[in-house]
């Protein structure tokens, strides 16, 4: 039997369990039974097509992927990936939304322009920029060309040494204008009093930037990195669209290789281990991440 | 803010707003709700997929299909209708017309719904997720020779045709019988061709009667019509590598077909006998040749099919290697003026005959734990069977199943008025089915092919790595024709 207090403390908080509730079940539905039934999965052979899987293997789907070339490969990519395109995309949309709120003679076109590519169709980039990277006739080589660098011109997609390069390319050209509005929201929030101070006290544009405003950026920039880094690793569309992954294995990332073990290998128990170390790898940044926004909260503060 | 006031707050706003056993019932009921919603939802989703336009007139011509619609053995007690589900959307207009001439000739209670997924990928992730759910739906399954029909059969996720094909012979006589080879896994007939193709080399007849070219017949010819046109700043074949997982492999089955080896490769593929013999090693060396050679456009593995049609179209390229199925989109890219015209690949070996690569298309099958399935066969009889072949590769300008009468061309040509089908029409039973039964063994052909073409690796390591993948999969729990 509850005490009084008791009580009083269930029927105070009742009605916000209430309205959790239906997030909570489709929470509990759609992520946490999934991820459950994953990590399940990970250590059973099945080949999807029964109702029920196979055998548990205990940890043999996670020996098989250590001993697997692809695997690492495909790790190695996705790292690459990330480390390469985050810097990118941030950096380049920190140096947008810096010059985007200056006045600027069409301005708002200009922040509209660079905002299109995220609000455009996934399919229709990649289609897009498949013909852009086209070796023959694509409008890449064919620029090159016509500027007298048509020593320059490559196969970009077709060449395990580059395809990587272009994909990460077009997923910045795709997600610059993201991060932008992002940071763009955080200047325009930034205390403006801190700014005027610092220009009073003789700042120049470089030293105003580099000394007041990025710092002052930095929680914001943490999160548009993380959000970045969460999407670098979970990419798959763009490069299963563009290159499924080849020319061999050059573009493979994990999430295509879940794909593939899954889909076209009949791997579910291998291709859940890649899903349970993808969705690890993820929470551990989301929570490395996390930390460094709470530090950089405190840093504020102080 | 103190716990108490804190306390105090939320009271409040219990009182002012809403009361508290109001709310607290509001969130009850939307806990309760959400999933009921969720499962309605669902089940709507299940009614959708793609829809086709309005089915395909019959032609006005003074010819009629020659061919008898029989009647079925089995009929509809109500009013049913069965599903099925597909992947190339360029099918559905023939296939709706068939099954509604069905409906309309032989059983007023049967309509068939058509899913059309926008690919092969997702449709066989759907039929995956379907299977393991033990789903009555769909009735009818469209899958591709090899691993998928591998995969369904021995899963027993699928019903047999030998049954079918007992009660009436005629039905199984229909059908080429390598195709049925290809579909017939541990004894068992796993699916039936919709229709097949031929992969053949297009090209622009115009183009070569310009430059003083004829067709080639070896590959010597070949490489020299390749050397003429480079000469002159023209690619000489349009190769699109880049568009899937089959097309890398081309060149590999042209030359095992072009000597005759591809029995041999089946069984490597089967694992009775190894990727590392002379012939498929030689296979190899091909396929490195080819992308030595100079005859691709550069970079074929950067080629879509879609940029591989504008580069042929622009007259930037010569030929083009590729499917029947692309014979549509390649004319739609085409001036008018476009002389188009095709020819198998040339001898590889001095002496040796043209290789054509025939591959049966979409097959049909139907799903073991569907509640109709005598119903089921009956409607792919209708697709499939005497009279439906005609009406399907009439609307499609594909090699149908099997052979037809000359009087069933004619018919045909009444509407197709494309010159080149009754090319594509004897070209079909001289060619080398390409189909690998394995997914691993598949992977990595696939991907030593793609080693190959961008220099990465000798024919030799390639070969040895399909090899080695091959072992690793060990004895195969089926056999395959």
């Amino acid at each position: 039997m509850l005490s009084i207090a008791a009580r009083r403390r269930w029927r105070r908080h009742a009605a916000g369990y209430a309205f959790a509730g239906p997030a909570l079940v489709i929470l509990a539905a759609f992520l946490l039974y999934p991820i459950g039934y994953s990590v399940w999965l990970s250590f059973h052979e099945w080949d999807g097509y029964t109702s029920r899987w196979g055998p548990f293997v205990g940890l043999e789907n996670y020996r098989a992927l250590a001993g697997d070339e692809v695997f690492w490969r495909a790790t190695l990519n996705s790292i690459v990936f990330v480390v390469v395109r985050t810097p990118l995309e941030v950096g380049l949309g920190f140096l947008l939304a810096l010059l985007l709120n200056r006045r600027l003679v069409a301005r708002s076109l200009l922040r509209t322009l660079f905002f299109v590519p995220v609000v455009m169709s996934l399919i229709v980039v990649t289609i897009i920029f498949q013909r852009v990277f086209e070796p023959n006739t694509g409008l890449l080589n064919t620029f090159l060309r016509a500027v007298g660098l048509g020593a320059w011109a490559h196969p970009w997609l077709g060449d395990p040494a580059t395809a990587l390069s272009a994909v990460i390319a077009v997923s910045v050209w795709k997600n610059v204008g993201f991060s932008l509005v992002i940071l763009l929201a955080g200047l325009q929030g930034l205390p403006q009093d801190v700014v005027e101070a610092a220009r009073v006290d003789g700042a120049n544009a470089w030293q105003l930037t580099l000394r007041v405003i990025t710092p002052l950026m930095r929680p914001i920039l943490a999160l548009t990195a993380l959000l970045s880094i969460i999407g670098g690793l979970k990419v798959f569309d763009l490069v299963f669209i563009m290159t499924r992954g080849g020319p061999t294995y050059s573009t493979e990332v994990l999430a295509t290789l879940l794909y593939r073990e899954a889909f076209e290998l009949n791997h579910m128990g291998i291709a859940s281990a890649v899903a349970v170390i993808l969705v690890a790898l993820v929470l551990s940044i989301a929570r490395v991440q996390t930390f460094v926004l709470d530090e950089s909260r405190e840093g504020g503060k102080a | 803010m103190s716990k108490a006031k804190g306390r105090r707050q939320t009271h409040r706003d219990g009182e002012h707003g809403m009361p508290r056993r109001k709310l607290l019932q509001l969130g009850v009921l939307s806990t309760v709700a959400a999933p009921l919603l969720l499962r309605a939802g669902r089940g709507a989703a299940q009614t959708g997929g793609a829809q086709p336009t309005a089915p395909t007139k019959t032609p006005t011509g003074e010819l009629k299909n020659p061919a008898e619609f029989k009647g079925p053995k089995f009929k509809a007690s109500g009013p049913t209708t069965i599903s099925f589900w597909q992947y190339v959307g360029f099918h559905v207009d023939a296939q709706k017309f068939i099954a509604e001439e069905y409906r309309k000739r032989h059983d007023p209670n049967l309509s068939l719904e058509i899913t059309a997924f926008p690919g092969l990928n997702e449709q066989r992730v759907g039929v995956k997720s379907a299977l393991a759910a033990q789903s009555p739906t769909p009735d009818i399954i469209a899958i591709e020779p090899g691993a998928y029909a591998v995969d369904v059969s021995t899963s027993g996720s699928v019903l047999d045709f030998t049954k079918v094909f007992a009660e009436d012979p005629e039905y199984k006589r229909g059908f080429w019988p390598n195709a049925l080879e290809l579909l017939t896994i541990n004894g068992a007939v796993v699916s039936v061709p919709a229709v097949t193709n031929t992969v053949i080399v297009y090209y622009n007849r115009g183009l070569f009667q310009q430059h003083g070219l004829e067709v080639p017949n070896t590959l010597d010819d070949l490489k020299k019509i390749g050397a003429a046109l480079n000469a002159k700043g023209i690619m000489p074949i349009a190769y699109p590598a880049g568009q899937d997982r089959n097309f890398p492999i081309f060149p590999y089955y042209t030359y095992l077909g072009g000597i005759k080896a591809d029995k041999l490769m089946r069984e490597a593929d089967l694992g009775l006998k190894p990727w590392t013999s002379p012939e498929l090693v030689a296979g190899a060396e091909f396929v490195e040749m080819m992308a030595k050679s100079g005859l691709y456009a550069k970079g074929p593995l950067g080629i879509k099919e879609q940029d591989a049609i504008q580069i042929f179209a622009t007259g930037k390229s010569a030929m083009f290697w590729g499917g029947q199925w692309m014979r549509r989109s390649i004319r739609a890219a085409l001036a008018p003026t476009f002389d188009l015209a095709i020819f198998p690949f040339p001898a590889v070996a001095p002496g040796g005959h043209k290789p054509v690569l025939s591959s049966v298309g979409i097959t049909l099958t139907v799903n073991a734990r569907s509640k109709y399935p005598e119903l089921a066969f009956e409607m792919i009889k209708a697709l499939t069977g005497a009279w439906g072949k005609i009406e399907y590769t009439r609307n499609l300008g594909l090699s149908p199943n099997g052979p037809i009468s000359a009087d069933a061309i004619a018919y045909q040509m009444q509407s197709l008025k494309d010159p080149l089908y009754p090319e594509f029409l004897k070209l079909q039973p001289t060619g080398t089915t390409r189909v690998i039964f394995t997914p691993a063994v598949e992977e990595a052909v696939t991907q030593g092919m793609q080693a190959l073409i961008t220099g990465q690796k000798t024919p030799k390591a390639v070969m040895e790595s399909v090899e080695a993948a091959s072992q690793k999969v060990g004895t195969r729990k089926f056999r395959a024709g």
